[in-house]
């Protein structure tokens, strides 16, 4: 007993039903909606996770308490290393005096 | 508290592209979606490509670079300590690391 196959338009009202009833989107074309960027998780929270943040810098401390006059000593050491190789004269040259501005200059 | 210091330039730019990804992340992906579904006409969609490439250099999420938290290396990261394989040897040998033990048969 051989049995036809049924109509396409009943497949396809068949697949639209259980679309429904399972809460599915019916596209019997396979155009591309664009639901996958809809779906994908944003990463923005965690990414931004990544480092350790830094609290509270020594900066935000001495400047709470100015009565106490608090001294960030590693950058009083880098100010002190700044005078002392400027009296050698071996400080940061000033602007439009460096080794790139001076070639330039020759060059014209 | 933790008072570290940043490492080096390339850890900066990294937290900058974290920062602005996770800025930008909800508009991008509206465009995206637009640009995606071809429901929409065409030159609404050709539109939201042009917004996509208009956004900030450190908008992409690829652009994200997983740098090790201790030294700012980039490559040889352990995503779960989050540093490098030579900070976490260091570390693991230190006792640092809960649950990490080297290895003697």
């Amino acid at each position: 007993m051989a049995t036809t196959p049924p109509a396409k338009a009943v497949i396809n009202a068949l697949a639209k039903l259980r679309a429904k009833l399972f809460n599915n989107v019916y596209n019997p074309t396979n155009v591309r909606t664009g639901n996958k960027v809809l779906r994908q998780r944003l990463i923005g929270p965690t990414v931004t996770n990544w480092y350790p943040k830094q609290l509270i810098k020594v900066r935000e401390i001495t400047d709470m308490f100015p009565e106490f006059k608090l001294v960030n000593q590693q950058e009083k050491q880098r100010f002190e290393d700044i005078a002392k190789r400027k009296r050698r004269g071996k400080g940061a040259p000033k602007k439009g005096k460096g080794k790139r501005a001076t070639i330039s200059s020759k060059k014209k | 508290m933790n008072f570290r210091v940043l490492r080096n330039a390339r850890v900066r730019r990294d937290i900058k592209t974290r920062e602005t990804v996770a800025a930008t992340e909800l508009i991008r992906q509206a465009y995206r979606y637009i640009t995606r579904n071809e429901q929409f006409p065409q030159k609404i969609r050709q539109q939201a490509q042009l917004m996509l490439n208009s956004f900030p250099r450190y908008a992409r999420p690829t652009a994200i670079k997983n740098r090790c938290v201790e030294t700012g290396r980039g490559r040889g990261i352990f995503r779960d300590s989050r540093l490098c394989r030579y900070q976490f040897r260091l570390k693991a040998l230190n006792g640092d690391i809960p649950g990490v033990k080297k290895a003697v048969w």
